[in-house]
């Protein structure tokens, strides 16, 4: 009897059981169809929504520091040798001879990039998660003077102009230059330069300097009529994108040029060489126009260098090998007398090192044809290409001593800055500041993301398309369906953990399937990333924060007026008429916080020409403002084209009630995400 | 004669040139307490400007002049002759309205039909209303001041912060703004003065987020009924300020208010050559008027008016306080009488007409005129 009544209890218990699974099954798809508004969609997990707290993302935790080296500088006497460690906020002095380390300061702000001025009594700091220069008394070793500037300074130098000592400060994050008198601090002028400026570079006479974007954009006065943003349409797509070369005046800032180089980028250096009148460099030349699965045909980026003269005449030509490539050209240093120029290649974990004399002389016989393809001439690197020096993991900061005699090389995902006899051309030493990291698999990923050797002949590595995690503005041609069709945004690797799947289409259910056997095979052409090094790699990529595209002293400050209307309007759940705004059009349904995105392929009636699929995954908005262009081909150069030249009818929110002033509004808000 | 003989004859020859050079003044002007134009060299399409109707012109601080015409940006070439850039070179429309340079970065901002253009070191850059903040894209006024942008368009003035990327829009759902067609701006250290076309002059302190509306009391669209009240007429059709001195456009009259009280000018009863007037260029603290008739310059109180006789001859007519107007003959004129733009410094003057560009050459004056900058 006991027993008959424990089955019949159990049986109904799991009728009721089964009951209210099947009930909860159909109520969750109910409800998520109900506030997705789409009615094929099946069960989804509830954290697509709901229980996500960003204080438990990755890289939200905190996470182990390296001191890794950034910017490097040597003094006028060439005894002391400056070094920023911008993850442990520290400068470091050491001997240039025997590379001890003498002393060390503390710089808060992710000390990042070092200049020192003429008299080396001064060295100032571009710290660059802080907006902000500071000065160092060398005497004492202290942080003496300190001015905020634009966002994220990376990159910074000193120069002597009639009208005073200047400092001109490359601000990588709002895409400007800070020029700076001396004694104390005070901002002359910001003027614009093009997208994420990282290099610096001034005259000895203090009459000219330059800044050098990392980012290309599209060139729009090359596109004619037919490409201006003023018309709706996809034809900006197909135009080469440029970096831009910015020529100042130091004295007053004033722009004299701007020199757009055609289809590079990723440039995070620059050096005037005054013997020739010459403006270099480095750079990657992207050709995301052409089917990026081309790799064995060498069509999707080289490394080269950019050789421009003070009229803003570029040539640019090629470091790497018909078959062998020299990714991620990074720091570059020439010698006073202009006789050689040294290139790092962070990606492939090198030192080029260009004759300048050889390289004056080819240019000298070349006529403008031959130089305008120059670039394309993988053969022509043995004309000016004298040695290769190898390195450690990942060599991105240069500098040379005042006699030439000794390069010294920030190794920096080892945590140590080698010095290299340029006569000899060989490591002479090493400044040991940590330990390498090995033990931290963030560490470990972050070699594996700038590691060119998982591609074919070393073509590229995730960084060349991914600078600092992010995104390099340029739409790729993926060949699935013709050439010039199937144009994919490149999207962010910030601020992605907890934010699966990955694609476009929504197709990648984790990092590791994105990162794994079929990229290698379609992208990479070599095999796949092994297990360990591709869990490293996840690791790192998660750990990467959203970009930042608000000033250091704006964040933890409460939203504008603007911003607060504009997130009002973000969560907006009526028209001002009262009319209700269906769930599934509000940006809050889609674009959840506090990650801003469901999760969930939605269709918001951006299918344009050349698409297979009316639905796209939903991105995340975290740094949304940094991250343009917009949508899954890229064809919303700004926030505000999402919801003018591209607005789909209300499909992609609710818009068409909104005022100019909303939709700034609206704007400002997503700034501050 | 040695040559040490010659320091004395030397000495007093250079005194007597360099009193000659001081009174190089012609005598017809020595009491005009402002450069007059004794002749006026004309600019059109042999030169290469691309259309007749010039509407703005601009000196660069770098010595370069810019024309914003009917059908594209010109610069003046060393050669003298004009390059014109169009929407194929990126400006953002062919119609340019105005021009102005930011002093810092010597960036260009440029007023068109269809949008806000930037010109900086030879690159432009386009800012419309659907690619930006801009509040409209027919801008008619644009000004630069320590960086910050401001722009008045055909739905509201704007602003455009480059550093942040913010934009904001002034209008009559915001401001006090009676309408939101705004014809002119200009920023000044701590006022931005927004010409409103049918609204009268707005006043805004940006630092206080105030607005402050002046009106013509007499809300009399023909009449200036009760004179140096206010602003003549709420159809401001262009606006400047210099120096502390507001000066107010209308096509019925022209008015000044230098903080304490307006002074109104109407052609019946002022040497004003026409109420019609349609841009001012203040320099030190005079006054250049273009309008349909031609160029009043005034400090005020003395006026000289430049015409174009019945014959196509250049006519000036000098009025000087208490005294009969003088009318004088000029050996050339103006390329045409309706004036859209003026550009004025110590050493020249140049106006951007219906009909092509001229150039005023002053007579001999003492440079600098500091004459007019030490009046009241």
């Amino acid at each position: 009897m006991k027993t008959r009544g424990f089955v019949l209890i159990s049986l109904a218990g799991l009728v009721a059981a089964g009951g209210l699974s099947s009930g909860g099954y159909f109520w969750s798809v109910g409800h998520v169809r109900r506030w997705t508004g789409n009615p094929t969609l099946g069960f989804v997990s509830c954290t697509h929504c709901h229980g996500n707290d960003l204080s438990k993302t990755a890289w939200a935790r905190p996470r182990p520091h390296h001191p890794a080296p950034a910017g490097l500088a040597v003094s006028p006497d060439g005894r002391r040798l400056y070094v920023a460690l911008d993850d442990v906020d520290e400068v470091v002095e050491a001997d240039a001879e025997s590379l001890a380390i003498l002393r060390r300061t503390a710089v808060a702000g992710g000390p990042f990039g070092l200049a020192l001025d003429r008299s080396g009594r001064r060295l100032f700091v571009a710290c660059r998660h802080q907006d902000r220069v500071a000065q160092l008394d060398l005497e004492t070793f202290r942080e003496v003077d300190s001015l905020f500037v634009g966002v994220e300074p990376v990159a910074l130098a000193f120069t002597e102009t009639p009208e005073g000592e200047r400092l001109i400060v490359a601000n990588s994050g709002s895409g400007d230059a800070a020029v700076l008198s001396l004694s104390p601090l005070k901002e002359v002028a910001r003027p614009g330069t093009g997208r994420e400026p990282f290099g610096v570079a001034v005259s000895p006479d203090g009459r000219h300097a330059w800044v050098m974007s990392r980012l290309a954009e599209p060139d729009l006065a090359r596109g004619g009529a037919s490409a201006h943003p003023a018309e709706a349409g996809f034809a900006h797509l197909f135009l080469p994108a440029a970096a831009e070369l910015t020529h100042l005046s130091p004295a007053g800032g004033r722009v004299l040029r701007r020199v757009p180089l055609e289809s590079a980028h990723l440039s995070e250096d620059l050096a005037f060489v005054p013997a020739r009148g010459w403006v270099l460099a480095p750079l990657v030349k992207v050709r995301n126009l052409v089917p990026i699965t081309q790799v064995a045909n060498g069509w999707v980026m080289s490394s080269g260098l950019a050789v421009a003269d003070l009229q803003g005449h570029v040539t640019q030509v090629p470091l790497d090998e018909a078959n062998d490539y020299f990714a991620d050209p990074a720091g570059l240093a020439v010698d006073a007398a202009g006789r050689r120029a040294y290139v790092a290649s962070g990606g492939s974990d090198v030192i080029t090192v260009v004759d300048l004399d050889r390289l004056a002389a080819w240019l000298e016989q070349a006529d403008d044809a031959t130089r305008r393809e120059a670039i394309r001439d993988l053969s022509l690197s043995t004309e000016y290409v004298v040695a290769r020096i190898p390195t450690g993991r990942n060599p991105r900061h240069l500098a040379l001593s005042p006699d030439g005699r000794r390069l010294y090389v920030s190794v920096r995902l080892e945590d140590q800055v080698w010095a290299v006899d340029t006569e000899r051309l060989t490591v002479v030493g090493k400044l040991v500041l940590g330990d390498g990291g090995d033990s931290d698999p963030i560490r470990r990923g972050e070699r594996v993301f700038t590691k060119a050797a998982h591609t074919f002949q070393r073509q590229f590595s995730c960084r060349s398309c991914h600078p600092d995690g992010h995104v390099d503005g340029l739409a790729y041609d993926f060949d699935g369906d013709g050439i010039g069709d199937n144009l994919l945004d490149n999207r962010t690797l910030r601020g992605i953990d907890r934010t699966p799947p990955f694609k476009w289409n929504g197709k990648n259910p984790s990092l590791q399937v994105q990162c794994g056997p079929r990229f290698a095979r379609v992208l990479m052409r070599t095999d796949p990333i092994p297990p360990a090094e591709l869990e490293d790699l996840v690791r790192f990529l998660n750990s990467l924060p959203p970009a930042r595209p608000r000033h250091f002293t704006e964040l933890n400050k409460p939203l504008s007026p603007a911003a607060e209307r504009g997130r009002q309007l973000f969560f907006a759940t009526h028209r001002p008429d009262g009319t209700p705004i269906p769930i599934e059009r509000q940006c809050q349904t889609c674009h959840r916080p506090p990650l801003f995105t469901n999760r969930l392929k939605t269709a918001v009636g951006t299918r344009g020409p050349r698409d297979l699929t009316d639905e796209f995954d939903t991105p995340h908005l975290l740094g949304v403002a940094a991250s343009a262009p917009y949508l899954h081909d890229g064809r919303a150069r700004t926030l505000e084209e999402l919801w003018t030249t591209y607005q789909t009818n209300d499909l992609h929110g609710v818009s068409s009630y909104w005022s100019k002033h909303q939709l700034n509004d609206l704007i400002e808000y997503l700034k501050t995400l | 004669m040695k040559p040490r003989d010659l320091s004395p004859w030397l000495t007093v020859a250079l005194a007597v040139t360099t009193l000659q050079a001081a009174e190089t003044t012609p005598a017809a002007f020595k009491d005009i307490p402002f450069p007059v134009i004794e002749r006026f060299e004309n600019f059109g399409k042999a030169e290469g400007i691309p259309t007749e109707k010039v509407h703005a012109v601009y000196k660069t601080t770098d010595g370069r002049l810019w024309l914003g015409t009917w059908n594209g940006l010109c610069v003046r070439r060393e050669d003298g002759r004009f390059h014109r850039y169009g929407p194929e070179d990126g400006l953002s429309h062919k119609m340019v309205l105005q021009i102005v340079e930011d002093p810092q970065t010597g960036d260009l901002w440029i007023a068109t039909m269809r949008g806000l253009t930037r010109l900086s070191g030879g690159r432009f850059t386009v800012y419309t209303q659907t690619n930006s903040g801009l509040p409209n894209n027919v801008v008619y006024g644009v000004d630069v001041r320590e960086g910050r942008v401001w722009v008045a368009t055909a739905a509201g003035a704007g602003s455009f912060n480059p550093k942040t990327g913010e934009w904001k829009i002034y209008d009559h759902n915001n401001t006090v703004m009676h309408e939101p067609w705004c014809y002119a701006i200009k920023a000044t250290p701590d006022k931005v003065f927004i010409g409103v076309w049918g609204g009268g002059i707005i006043e805004h302190d940006p630092r206080r987020g105030t607005f402050k509306e002046y009106r013509d009391p007499d809300r009399d669209f023909h009449y200036d009924l009760v004179p140096d009240d206010g602003p003549i007429n709420d159809i401001t059709s262009w606006l400047s300020w210099e120096d502390g001195v507001l000066w107010q456009c209308t096509y019925f009259g022209f008015a000044r208010y230098e903080g304490r009280g307006w002074k109104t000018w109407v052609e019946e009863k002022t040497p004003l050559l026409s109420n019609f007037t349609q841009f001012v260029w203040p320099h030190r603290r005079v006054a250049w008027i273009g309008m349909d008739r031609g160029v009043s310059v005034t400090d005020g109180e003395t006026w000289v008016n430049y015409e174009v006789g019945p014959k196509g001859e250049g006519l000036r007519t000098l009025y000087r306080p208490g005294q009969p107007p003088e009318v004088q003959t000029m050996p050339t004129a103006l390329a045409n009488c309706f004036v859209l733009g003026i550009y004025v410094d110590d050493e020249e003057a140049w106006f951007a007409t219906s009909n092509g560009l001229s150039r005023g050459v002053f007579a001999p004056y003492p440079r600098p005129a500091t004459v007019a900058r030490a009046r009241p």
